[in-house]
């Protein structure tokens, strides 16, 4: 339609922003048994958006190879999915919130045949900064919201002003047909210091917790608005990360001061930087985005069970990448975590980020992912699928159709696989077994 | 004044006969004149007969009288389009042929690709503006639900911003939700102009794709038309128009109201509120918050006529609008307490003088002002679905919670000059300055969304001037050029930050272009014309294009306006034989090539989105349109149209093949038409009183959402919908009853994806109609 150009491509702003998430691979690597079981049935799930709509597309393998757009084996709805996948149970959760309107939420399973079909449609009825599991549940949330009481009354503050230190998760039960709990919590002084959160990043610690950064910052300012759910940052050397449990309730704060808060932030989205590697201890990464924080962009670890960061650990990244932060964080397998770093030392207001780093956060070592296309030709990439210790990475570059880019994390060189032709970008990939 | 009673004379015995035709596109015909003696025109018998012996002799003297249409339109037909309505008359002559032209076969007459359509012959149908557009070839309007829902113009595939409405000439936009093409009654326009992609300088505009004015009543005589209609869905409709004129001065009044409870079946998902999953199957649900009402008066005074003035007026609109929101783009997303409300007030001035300063030069200013305010609520803190239960939630909104508050100010004045040199020439010029404000007004309201920069002011200032010229050598043919001149600038805030903490500053951008046309008409051989136009059309860049959405967009100061190479030839015919029959034929073929589309762009290696020129859209279509009348008895008519709407861009913005290079347009219908008839029993229980039966069929073939190349299998199907009405109209017009059932085969129908319009309708409608 002539003048529907507009909306499609700030659909399109929705899914680049959003697509990318970090996200635990709950790895069945560690399996004692000493004989591989056979793979799994499956296939990848690829979503990948055309002048305005994203389709589904079904790919055996992503390593090589050419299809088209047309090949698509769903047209959605709605455009603009977030896309994240989870291994255990397996599935796709697609996740979308309309400017003012809720959306509608779809999950992808693999059939008996390792096909893909959907297997249900949920109302997702708050805005979400950010998603990944837990236990058995795609989790959203999203800081900055008013509490309100039993009587659906906003709570307000000593002046008057509705508060709006709430933070809404929304839980999605992967093995309950998406049925979904949403709970508010107030955040007021969690961190003991008069402030209030935003979460950022989901990591399951498999015990019936999960971790997620928090961005500690002053109540938003009533009369200036602002599409980010904080205020201003107070304590920009400081990062704070909370443990809860399945029914919310907050079970410790993990807090340190040799890195910035762990989020990369991007408009109103909280990109999760805490991730979990194989060994079962979390990384917290700070990409150092708050442009008054005097901490480099660095790593700091919990290590599995433990109720305080690991003093002995800490990693400056950014004395390894020529002083570049970072925005986005995913795990690829063992120690190798790969990021999205800033095109400019300095992080414009616009937010340009088209390049990539490998790291080793035992080895301590950073390299520049190679075999790419360069950072001025990088238009879109996609959220990236870790998958038999490689990492599939979706790229768009300029005048040519998206591919998926292999990256052996050793060596952080990639080779360009699987081109899909017609498409403007490849939201994410993910593989979806049958279990 | 004695041309105004020809016309005047004729047009309501024209109408009489189709007052009720669904598809008022009348032709001018020659017409036996019965003799009676009820005779309420006389006086004029003898003026008019003289009168039309030394114009009329030749049949087309007529039409080369009136059709200045492209310059002395704004002027001219203001004073003979001072007729009004359905109302019956016999007129008291000897039997003479005459033949005559309506403003709106004037109209037809000129080069433009216009469509006029007579509003009078709708008035006993309860029809809005954007309906009766919706029978217009080349036209189709896209609902979102029932009565004061959104809707949409597309007008040859434009749509949006790229088509123009206007009222009275001067531009609509600004005006609020309060007054939009969905809640306008018919009754309150003489005719709506329908321009197709060359549009003349008098609407000043940046109209790309065309544009549609519509002329309300401007009669100087004494009316009172009042009508009340109830239907379906508790639906309530009425009118009051009064007008009434003495020793120059006039007063008109008219208010209108529209209230529905939109309480129609809709077949869709359910939502299960225990688990917030949504059923595997569709189910009707009866919509229960989707209640609207609109009611709006506008108050006109004035004198005419006078030596200072042929015309000045005042005039006043307030309107208000109140309209629950029952779901989302999709129709699953329900909602049960998320409302909007409108309130628009319009203060307007209007100045005519003929022959200011010298003979035939002639002057018209309007000023409006219009103070848009809209509101949208959304605070319940619940989840609904569509049976209408609910569970409650831990935050407000069932969207996102707002009670928002958005004030639009415009201020336009128009002014037209135009000189008419030794009858062959005819030199026009107009000017439209437009200056458009908007502003969030409550703060705490908008805090989800809002930034710092959702305060500051934004304003559009757009002056368009336009000067044409006409040359008449002769009755068979004439011609005209024009040229238009745009000039745009916005104010507004923009993040001059260079790093990630915002800074905005509010900064100014001009903008300025110029297009121009050509138009030609021939009248070859007597009931045929054949006509063409021309017209290097242009859209200026909206504040936010310049400016970017001021907070991670960036603007760009090197766009180009969007521009479009817009043709038209048209060929139409028309006859009547043995003084019983007449047929009317026009046949149109457009051709759009459009460019350099308006984009918004979002790249990663750049970071936030931009603006940037795109694209390239060829248009090939046909309108058809054929009509036939049996005297006053029976009438037949059709329309069709056919476009060809494809994406002529081979590669994406940064060089990528396109896999939709030719593809149709998507989410454009492109294959639609109507058919009517109507039939009229005259004199039935009474002389005077006329029993009419009428009949509509609209038809929207099935198209595709998303480009078809790229495999998308969404559909918006076809639809094929049949409505149908009896009128019995007394006392030549002055009582009429009509009962109307639209949607009769109760088909499921879809303008837009997942938005199902109502089913079966009926409804009753009273009118009295009063006139001296």
């Amino acid at each position: 339609m002539i003048t529907n150009f507009k909306q499609s491509v700030s659909a399109r702003l929705l899914a680049i922003c959003c697509a990318c998430l970090p996200f635990v691979f709950v790895s069945c690597n560690k399996n004692d048994d000493p004989k591989p079981e056979p793979e799994k049935k499956g296939a990848f799930f690829i979503a990948a958006t055309g002048e305005s709509t994203q389709y589904i597309l079904q790919v055996d393998n992503p390593e090589t190879g050419t299809t088209s757009i047309s090949n698509n084996i769903k047209t959605l709805e709605l455009s603009g999915y977030t896309w994240i996948f989870n291994s255990n149970p397996s599935a796709a959760v697609g996740l979308i919130y309309q400017q003012g309107d809720p959306g509608v939420g779809l999950g992808y399973v693999a059939d008996e045949n390792g096909s893909l079909r959907e297997s249900g449609q949920f109302l997702i009825t708050s805005r979400f900064t950010s998603y990944g599991f837990f236990d058995r549940y795609a989790l959203t949330s999203v800081g900055g919201v008013t509490p309100v009481d039993g009587q659906g009354n906003a709570l307000l503050d000593a002046g008057g002003n509705n508060r709006t230190d709430g933070v809404t998760f929304n839980f999605f039960d992967l093995k309950n047909n998406f049925a979904s709990q949403t709970k508010t919590i107030p955040t007021l002084n969690i961190t003991g210091n008069g402030q209030q959160a935003t979460p950022s990043g989901i990591v399951d610690m498999g015990n019936g917790e999960f971790l997620t950064g928090l961005v500690v910052s002053e109540p938003k300012d009533p009369t200036a608005g602002g599409g980010a759910s904080s205020g201003a940052i107070t304590y920009p050397d400081s990062v704070w990360v909370a443990a809860f449990d399945a029914n919310l309730n907050l079970k410790r704060i993990y807090r340190d001061d040799r890195i910035g808060y762990s989020s990369g932030r991007f408009r109103s989205q909280y990109y999760s930087q805490i991730a979990k590697a194989d060994d079962g201890n979390v990384y917290v990464f700070s990409g150092a985005y708050e442009s008054t924080t005097t901490r480099p962009a660095g790593v700091l670890r919990i290590n599995s069970g433990a109720t305080a960061f690991d003093a002995s650990y800490y990693f400056d990244i950014q004395e390894k990448t020529g002083g570049y932060k970072f925005r986005k964080v995913w795990h690829i397998t063992g120690n190798y975590f790969l990021l999205e770093l800033y095109n400019d030392l300095v992080p414009a207001a616009t937010g340009a980020a088209t390049q990539y780093g490998v790291v080793d956060v035992i080895g301590k070592t950073f390299k520049w992912v190679t075999g790419i296309p360069a950072l001025d030709k990088i238009t879109a990439t996609g959220l990236p699928a870790p998958h038999n210790g490689k990492m599939y990475f979706p790229i768009t570059a300029e005048a040519a159709d998206p591919a998926i880019y292999v990256i052996n994390p050793t060596t952080a060189a990639a080779t360009k696989g699987l081109t899909v032709t017609g498409a403007t970008s490849i939201n994410a990939i993910g593989r979806l077994t049958h279990d | 004044m004695v041309f105004d009673y020809v016309e005047q004379g004729f047009t309501p015995a024209r109408r009489r006969t189709f007052a009720y035709n669904p598809s008022p596109f009348i032709v001018s015909r020659h017409k036996k004149i019965p003799t009676n003696g009820d005779c309420t025109l006389f006086p004029l018998a003898l003026s008019l007969q003289k009168f039309c012996n030394r114009y009329f002799m030749n049949r087309y003297k007529a039409v080369f009288f009136t059709a200045y249409f492209l310059l002395s339109a704004p002027i001219v037909s203001k004073a003979q389009s001072a007729d009004d309505d359905g109302r019956q008359k016999t007129v008291e002559l000897e039997e003479v042929v005459v033949k005559a032209k309506t403003p709106v076969q004037r109209i037809r007459a000129s080069s433009f690709n216009v469509i006029a359509v007579d509003a009078g012959a709708l008035r006993n149908t309860s029809l809005d503006i954007s309906h009766a557009l919706d029978r217009v070839s080349g036209v189709k309007i896209r609902e979102t639900g029932g009565t004061g829902s959104n809707s949409h113009i597309s007008l040859n595939g434009f749509s949006g911003r790229h088509v123009k409405i206007f009222m009275d000439g001067m531009p609509m936009e600004g005006f609020g939700q309060s007054f939009r093409l969905g809640n306008i009654p018919v009754h309150i326009a003489d005719r709506i102009e329908v321009y197709k992609g060359v549009v003349p300088i008098e609407l000043g505009s940046d109209a790309l794709g065309g544009a549609i004015n519509i002329i309300t009543r401007q009669s100087h005589r004494t009316f009172v038309d009042a009508s009340y209609s109830y239907g379906s869905f508790n639906t309530h409709k009425s009118n009051l128009n009064f007008g009434t004129a003495k020793n120059g001065f006039f007063v008109r009044f008219n208010a209108y109201q529209n209230y529905s409870d939109n309480n129609y079946k809709v077949k869709t998902r359910l939502l299960n509120l225990e688990t917030n999953a949504y059923s595997q199957e569709d189910y009707w649900f009866r919509r229960f918050h989707d209640n609207y009402h609109n009611e709006a008066a506008t108050i006109r005074a004035g004198v005419a006529r006078k030596p200072w003035a042929d015309r000045l007026q005042a005039e006043l609109t307030v309107g208000k609008e109140k309209q629950d929101i029952q779901n989302a783009n999709l129709m699953k997303i329900v909602y049960g307490g998320r409302e909007r409300r409108a309130r628009s007030i319009v203060p307007a001035l209007r100045y005519e003088k003929r022959n200011l300063f010298a003979e035939n030069l002639n002057l018209r200013v309007s000023a409006n002002y219009s103070l848009a305010r809209n509101n949208n609520t959304d605070t319940l803190a619940r989840q609904y679905n569509w049976r209408g239960e609910y569970r409650d939630k831990s935050f407000k909104g069932e969207g996102q919670y707002t009670m928002g508050e958005y004030d639009n100010r415009n201020a336009s004045v128009s002014a037209g000059l135009n000189y008419r040199m030794g009858g062959r020439h005819l030199f026009s010029f107009n000017n439209l300055y437009g200056n458009f404000s908007r502003r969030t007004t409550d703060a705490v309201a908008n805090v989800e969304t809002s930034t710092a920069a959702t305060f500051m002011r934004r304003t559009n200032a757009k002056n368009v001037s336009g000067l044409s010229y006409r040359f008449e050598p002769s009755q068979r043919w004439n011609a005209s050029a024009f040229v238009k001149h745009y000039n745009v600038t916005v104010r507004g805030p923009i993040n001059v930050s260079t790093t990630t903490t915002t800074v905005y500053e509010e900064q100014k951008r001009t903008f300025s272009t110029s297009g121009y046309g050509v138009g030609a008409t021939v009248f070859p051989v007597d009931g045929w014309q054949l006509k063409t136009s021309f017209e290097r059309a242009y859209r200026l860049p909206s504040e936010n294009e310049l400016f970017g959405d001021e907070s991670l967009e960036t603007g760009d100061a090197g766009l180009r306006p969007e521009n479009s190479l817009n043709l038209n030839a048209n060929i139409s015919y028309e006859c009547t034989f043995n003084q019983i029959h007449s047929v009317y034929f026009d046949a149109g073929l457009i051709y759009r090539d459009t460019r350099d589309y308006i984009r918004r762009r979002i790249e990663q290696r750049y970071g936030g989105a931009f603006y940037t020129n795109h694209g390239r859209v060829r248009n090939l279509g046909a309108d058809v349109e054929a009509r036939y009348f049996y005297g006053q008895t029976f009438s037949f008519g059709s329309n069709f149209t056919y476009q060809d709407i494809r994406n002529m861009e081979r590669y994406s913005p940064d060089g990528r093949a396109l896999i939709y290079y030719r593809d149709r347009m998507p989410n454009v219908p492109y294959l639609f038409g109507n058919v009517d008839a109507n039939y009229n029993i005259n004199n039935c229980f009474g002389r005077g009183n006329v029993l009419s039966f009428g009949y509509n069929m609209r038809y929207v073939h099935s198209f595709f959402r998303d480009w078809e190349s790229e495999g998308g299998d969404i559909v918006i199907p076809k639809q094929l919908s049949h409505d149908a009405n009896i009128l019995y109209s007394m006392r030549s017009g002055r009582y009429n009853i009509a009962v109307e059932a639209l949607n009769i085969a109760d088909e499921i129908l879809y303008d837009n994806y997942s938005l199902q319009k109502p089913g079966r309708s009926f409804s009753v409608k009273f009118r009295y109609f009063f006139y001296r």
